[in-house]
């Protein structure tokens, strides 16, 4: 696990953990507006939402002391929170895609 | 858009499902209030600790107080469900009678264990006291008797609910709630396991307080969402359907070993640090990927609701959940963090936000849903007789109020971490520090405040489920389903 962190360690690492959701959570509502407005703001937007998703995992790297396995954890979870609202936008087209085929389908008949 | 139009309020007489589903969310309600008055007045015993000493002491008012909330959820998970098991099987419900006598030995038992809880606290625990009194498992300290009915009025329950769907039709939905409801009854037995090992026992207790809770009752309330969608949106069953496939993938993907962040200090071996730590820091990502679900139906769909209120908590519902469980579950779930924080006012914090966001609201909209239709399926849209005043504030009061109350034990839960486990070493004299220092008074002081106004909250939001549509002469809000 490593050293327990330091007494003024505790703070940013744990502010910096809520930053991570909080980034991510931003990362991915610029990204699906974007993708739904085609707005280049918005893109922007994202890319800095992303931007302060890995301050906010670099800051909590420091201040947790992580090291080894753990920046591989730390490494997964940037990962994660950029593949992921891709993968779920790909499957938001692909189930409303039946949905749209069938209601097409009603109002021609 | 979705298209609507304005009915005569058609009446119908409530189903032997809805019926039995009234009583259990009735039964909720009073539990719920009981959750509360408990939860004041541990609150109050922090600031003068003197209060009810030697009568009802802090140890059995914090036991009450959660038993209250698990219980009363609980009640209205069930209850949920024997209100939406008929529309969703087209058949009548199985069993009504038996479901009944259910609700009542389930619901007395439930009185016995508080009366229990109240009055015999006090002597040697031991073998005969496991059994008859107290088990003595934090959260769970219903005794065995009531354990084993609780597990049985489980069984009865899945009974009811498979033997109609059995009957009537199979979904998507019903699928994945009877498989739920078999992880319900028997995932409890794991408290049920008795050793002398601490480490072991505490092993089987998580799955309890870990998998019970986190797993099967966030896919229990998966089903209940789908349903409230599709009946407060008019949203595709197909898609809502599709994405219940969806979440249960990604919340059993990294939601069971995530059950590895509880084993960090109970004496297990080493290696649970990395494996709760890795799945602990993907557990917030399924929250995230429902950021983008939301906004591409909002986006592309214009939402008419047929029942407001039930909306504006499933909203909560959506908010809650991603704060309470996402942001601050991941806090303080780091192995390096919550070697400062296991245990203190931060886990509160966690599990205040975490309890309301993700259960209590859900039950909410489920009895707002129910009202309407109690009330002879009403208009419960926009534009209320009243401006719907009364489930606003509420919302606004019980929402704005566990926030304040969560905030100021994260503030108490952080001096605690600082005080009593980093300056102090987890001394029992650095608890005391802790415990009394300026800090952590008046976290605990504003705790009391926002405890307060949670209190209203619930007292204007019974008034408002009292009153809501007996005056309305509108129909409910027709809805077609929502276009692509």
């Amino acid at each position: 696990m490593g050293d327990p962190i330091g007494l003024q360690d505790l703070f940013f690492g744990t502010m910096a953990g809520a930053g991570v959701v909080l980034s991510g959570a931003l990362y991915a509502l610029f990204f699906a507006l974007t993708r739904l407005h085609g707005s280049r703001a918005m893109n922007i937007a994202s890319l800095a939402a992303y931007l302060l998703l890995i301050i906010s995992v670099f800051v909590m790297a420091n201040a947790l002391a992580l090291s080894g396995f753990w920046i591989l954890v730390s490494a997964v979870m940037l990962i994660g929170y950029f593949l992921l609202p891709r993968a779920i936008w790909h499957l938001c087209v692909g189930t409303h895609a039946a949905e749209a085929a069938a209601t097409h389908s009603r109002a021609t008949q | 858009m979705s298209t609507s139009t304005v009915n005569v309020p058609v009446a119908s007489p409530l189903t032997a499902g809805q019926r039995i589903a009234m009583h259990y969310f009735i039964a909720a309600m009073v539990l719920f209030l009981a959750q509360i008055l408990f939860g004041m007045i541990s609150g109050l015993q922090y600031l003068m600790p003197d209060v009810f000493y030697n009568q009802l002491d802090f140890n059995v008012t914090r036991m009450v107080h959660i038993n209250a909330m698990i219980v009363w959820l609980l009640f209205g998970f069930i209850g949920s469900v024997y209100w939406l098991v008929e529309d969703e099987a087209k058949t009548e419900l199985v069993g009504a009678k038996l479901a009944l006598i259910n609700f009542w030995i389930l619901t007395t038992a439930v009185a016995v264990v508080v009366v229990v809880y109240l009055f015999v606290q006090v002597g040697p625990g031991e073998l005969k006291s496991i059994w008859l009194i107290n088990e003595g498992r934090e959260y769970i300290e219903a005794p065995r008797w009531a354990d084993i009915g609780i597990v049985v009025c489980v069984l009865v329950f899945f009974y009811n609910i498979a033997a109609t769907f059995m009957k009537g039709t199979w979904s998507g939905i019903s699928g994945v709630l009877v498989l739920d409801l078999v992880a319900l009854a028997g995932i409890y037995c794991a408290g049920m396991y008795f050793t002398p090992n601490i480490s072991v026992d505490q092993h089987w207790w998580w799955w309890v307080i870990h998998l019970w809770v986190e797993a099967t009752w966030e896919v229990l309330v998966g089903c209940i969402m789908a349903w409230g969608l599709i009946q407060t949106l008019g949203a595709s069953r197909k898609v809502v359907t599709t994405w219940l496939y969806i979440e249960v993938a990604l919340m059993f993907g990294s939601g069971i070993l995530g059950l590895g962040h509880h084993y960090f200090w109970i004496g297990t071996p080493e290696y649970w640090l990395s494996i709760g730590g890795f799945f602990s820091a993907l557990e917030p990502i399924p929250l995230v990927a429902m950021v983008v679900h939301a906004v591409y139906d909002s986006g592309r769909h214009g939402f008419k609701s047929a029942n407001h209120p039930a909306l504006a908590w499933l909203i909560a519902h959506a908010f809650g959940n991603f704060f309470g469980a996402g942001v601050w579950g991941f806090m303080h779930t780091l192995p390096q963090i919550n070697l400062y924080t296991h245990g203190t006012q931060w886990t509160a914090s966690h599990g205040h936000l975490a309890f309301f966001g993700a259960y209590a609201t859900i039950n909410i909209a489920m009895i707002y849903i129910a009202l309407q239709r109690v009330r002879g399926n009403v208009w419960m849209s926009g534009g209320l007789s009243d401006n719907g005043w009364k489930w606003k504030w509420s919302l606004g009061l019980l929402n704005g109020g566990v926030v304040g109350m969560t905030v100021a034990l994260l503030i108490a839960g952080y001096d605690q971490s600082f005080v009593e486990r980093a300056l102090e070493g987890s001394t029992w004299s650095g608890y005391f520090q802790a415990q009394q220092s300026a800090w952590f008074m008046q976290a605990m002081n504003w705790r009391m405040v926002f405890g307060c106004m949670t209190t209203v909250g619930i007292l204007l939001m019974f008034w408002d489920m009292l009153t809501i549509g007996t005056s309305e002469t509108r129909g409910k809000q027709a809805l077609a389903p929502l276009p692509e």
